[in-house]
Parts: structure tokens; sequence; C-alpha cells
């Protein structure tokens, strides 16, 4: 079996703190993604977490900009600041072929609910794009299962869920919210975790990410390969779902 | 990013390698209170081993670790199971000095089953330099057997200060640094370089980019054990950092299966 992998968790850019091997470009990027076997990314620009969002976003969509393998993700702000949402935002993210969107509400400083991102997200919501919750930067599950509770509709995707086993978190999410997603990267790390996963929820509610640069992806590669699942599982894992995701988002 | 390796190919091709069995030296058994453990029971992790071609896990039940006096039966029961497949270390927990020298007094009744001990000082509150500890260290001394210690930067309990004072009074004994005093890379390499009995365990630093390559560079791949505190970890998980890493396929080997068959004199 041939998997063909599209990675929904890795990010451009030098982080503030020193990360092992990381790619300041597109270009580069797609050159080792070819080294690696990954045929496809979302991806996103550190500066969007580290710097100021607004950058960040700017920065994604220049570097993706002729990169077909490439799709780009965005980082919110609140609304009310028009920083980074306004009149014009679907369409321009569009344009910039940005096809995923994402918080840090504990490190900009903000809250992540009704209040704050009202019908905005609820838009979001039916528009289908999935917005990236990173549990180890600037979230907490806690953040997470208030925002399902106003957004319940919401195309959720739990990533770097944590390296002890986090299913006592991201279990009742998956039981209650349909439209919530787990990505694999540190998921695979727990033993057994992808197939007790699956079993208990079925295939369709995991998407592959290797957390590239601050994780090997040849590590969720080689455990979701060797999973104890069936292959077309494996295959909806590696790559079927985020492409049935992105094919059904109306932008 | 760099090129594949050979083992790389293998392992991603079949999941195993015939002529690299892999040894993981750092692991448990058993429900643990502070997350799910899907594969936690012997004979599921027996089935995950044998899907990654780990030839032997050695490890300590969790129950052991909180109270020894019950969870090494747990662990003899299962080694007595898998012979050949598992091997245990002595869970010790210097709160009850008294079940401590029992254990040591009964060690010598599971040589087939125990390669040593496990010190998890962190979480037990007790320094590994302390007296508690003696009956166990002095033991395994004497007898050139592993200890596995649980480490972690900057700990007073277990971290590179309290190793290298053990390290300068226990030479012959074989001092596992599990996790490699995670977060404090430099002063683990150190006590690699300064102690021949001292080897660097690397659960945990596969996680980190970068520790694995700076370990072989500055420590040598022959100081260096595989690790997954199984069953928390997945075996192909780390394998696949491994193969990932910017580090040469002998290196490999030597993390994988040959450090581990000199100190368990198997192979």
């Amino acid at each position: 079996m041939n998997l063909r992998f599209f990675d929904i968790n890795l990010y451009l850019g030098r982080p503030k703190r020193a990360v092992y091997g990381a790619v300041p470009s597109g270009q580069e990027l797609v050159s080792g993604l070819d080294s690696l076997g990954v045929s496809e990314a979302v991806v996103w620009h550190i500066a969007q977490y580290d710097h100021d969002p607004v950058d960040g976003n700017a920065l994604i969509a220049r570097e993706i900009a002729g990169q077909e393998r490439l799709h780009g993700c965005w980082t919110l702000l609140p609304p009310q600041t028009r920083e980074v949402i306004r009149e014009d935002f679907f369409r321009r993210m569009k344009e910039s072929r940005i096809v995923a969107l994402q918080a840090f509400p504990d490190a900009h400083r903000f809250l992540m609910n009704r209040i704050t991102f009202g019908k905005f997200l609820d838009e979001v919501s039916e528009r289908g794009i999935p917005l990236l919750v990173h549990l180890d930067r600037g979230n907490s599950y806690a953040g997470v299962y208030r925002l399902l509770e106003d957004y319940p509709q919401l195309t959720c995707v739990l990533c770097d869920v944590g390296i002890w086993g986090c299913d006592r978190y991201t279990w009742p999410l998956l039981e209650h919210f349909r439209n919530v997603r787990v990505e694999t990267s540190l998921l695979a790390l727990e033993d057994g975790g992808v197939e007790a996963t699956v079993r208990r929820f079925g295939a369709e509610r995991l998407l592959f990410g290797t957390g590239f640069p601050d994780r090997y992806p040849e590590a969720a590669m080689l455990q979701l390969r060797h999973a104890d699942i069936p292959d077309p599982d494996k295959e909806k894992i590696a790559s079927g779902n985020l492409e049935d995701m992105i094919r059904r988002e109306q932008l | 990013m760099k090129e594949r390796s050979k083992l790389w190919e293998e392992f991603y091709a079949k999941g195993r390698v015939e002529d690299c069995p892999v040894y993981d030296l750092h692991g448990h058994m058993g429900s643990f209170s502070g997350a799910y453990l899907p594969r936690a029971d012997a004979d599921s992790m027996i089935a995950a081993m044998d899907r990654a071609g780990v030839r032997m896990l050695v490890f300590s039940s969790h129950a052991a670790l909180s109270s020894p006096d019950i969870g090494n039966a747990t662990a003899i029961a299962a080694v007595r199971r898998f012979p050949g497949r598992l091997r245990a270390y002595c869970a010790v927990n210097p709160n009850y000095p008294d079940i401590v020298e029992a254990e040591v007094a009964g060690f010598d009744r599971y040589r087939d089953v125990y390669v040593g001990f496990k010190f998890l000082s962190d979480y037990h509150g007790i320094a590994i330099t302390d007296a508690r500890y003696e009956p166990a260290w002095q033991f395994a001394d004497e007898r050139g057997l592993l200890i596995l210690l649980h480490t972690w930067g900057h700990s007073q309990f277990d971290g590179p200060e309290p190793i290298r004072k053990v390290a300068e009074k226990y030479r012959r004994v074989k001092i596992l640094l599990g996790h490699s005093c995670h977060g404090e890379w430099q002063k683990a390499i150190d006590l690699a370089n300064d102690f021949p009995n001292v080897y660097l365990e690397l659960t945990a630093i596969p996680d980190e980019r970068g520790v694995l390559e700076m370990f072989v560079e500055k420590a040598g791949s022959q100081k260096l054990l595989f690790g997954t505190d199984s069953p928390w970890f997945n075996h192909h998980y780390y394998i696949g950092a491994i193969c990932g890493a910017g580090i040469t396929d002998e290196d490999r080997r030597n993390v994988f299966c040959r450090n581990a068959e000199k100190l368990l004199g198997c192979g």
C-alpha cells in the first residue's frame, strides 16, 4: 500500500526559540516534502504566532503563492479590532488560497467565544472552513469546550493534542460535536491511540499531521503506515479526509 | 530534511527489519491514573511489539511504581508468561525502606525476570543519593546490574547533579538515564562522556527534533539506548523519528539493538 500524505499541521519560518531544521520558505518546504514523500500540506507561518497575525498572514500568503501543493492557514483576531477580519475576509481567503483558520487566544490575549466572534464563526461554520486549534500554543481544552458550546457546528481540528494520552479530553468532544476532528502528529505518539479512536468514532474523524518542524514527520508517517486498522481507513486519514474537507468548503 | 535511509525504507515497507531487531529498555505495563492507555496489558503489548519488530521490552509495572509490593508481582507474572520477550526492572519506592530491603533480599529468586532496578525519584520525592536507595545501589553495583533512573533536567531528585554523585560512587552498575535529563541535554552528554557506565535513554527525546543529532555527535551512538515508555508511546512513532533524524544507519543500529544486546548479554 502506497499512502498519499496530505499534512494539515506544519509551519514555515524561524521561531523565536530556535527549532532544529526550520524551513524559512515555501519553495524549500516543497523540496523537503518531496524528500519525505508528503504530497500536499496546509501550512502556516510561525510569525502568525510569534510576531503578529497580520504580518504573518501576509507572509504565508506570499510563501504559498505559486506553490500549488501548499495551502494556507490564516490566524484570527477578534473582529472588533478589524486587524484581520474585515468585510472582504472570505474573498481574500479565496484569492490567497487559504483553506483553514486558526487562533491563539491565550497567547494573543482574547477569548474565543460568541461574545467575541458573534456571527463571524457562524459563517465559518456554515462555509465548512476548518478552524485549527493547537493545544500546545495559546489554547486550552477548557477553551475548546467553551468554544464548541457556542459554535456546535464548527469544523474544529484539534492539533498537537498533547504528549500524554489525550483521549479523556478529545473523546467527549468527538462524541458531542460531529464536526470535530483530531490531527494525528501527537495522537500517533499514543500507543494504540489512532486505533482506539478509529474503532470508537471512525477513521473519518482523523486528519494526518506531522507537527513539522517541531516533530519528525517520519514518526507519524510510520505509525500510520503500520497502524492496526484497515488500509482504506489509513488512506482516509493520510489524505482522503482532508481532501474531502477542502473540497466541501464554500469560499 | 535529507536523504532516506535504507532502514527507513525497510521499516516503512515492512514495519520491521529482520536484521535489526529493536530492544526497548524503558517500558511499563498496566493502567495509569494520568491517561487512558489503550494497549496496557501484556498480550496487547506483545502484539504491538510484534508489529514493530521489537524483540524485547524491559519494563516496570505502573502499579509497582506506586506500591512495589503489589506491582512487582504482576511484572514477574508477565515476564514468565513471555520469556525471551519481556524482562523487568524491580521497581523501588524508597518511601518504604522495609520493602526496598525485602525486594533486594529476594532479587536472586527472580534472576530470570529482573535485569536490575527502576527508580522514579521525581515522583517519589526522594533523591537518588538518599540512603534509603543504598541497598539497591550497592546490590546492583556488586553485580553489575542495570538501574533505569527517571531523570529530568534541573531536578533536585534525579537531575544531573545527583546523578554525578552516584556515578562517582558506583562504577560497576550500568546507569541508564531515562529521558536523558530532559532539557539539560549538554549535562546529560557530559555524564555519558565522563562515566563509561552511564547511558542515555531516549524516551521523550524524539519528541524534540535535534536533540538526538546532538547526542550522536557529542556522546556517540554507542552510549544511546532506545526506549518508549511503552505502553505510553508507540514503537513505530519512535522508530520513525529515529529514522528521520540526521544520523547514519550505523548509529540507528546501535540505538535500536547493538547497545542493548551488549548490556543485556543477548543477541
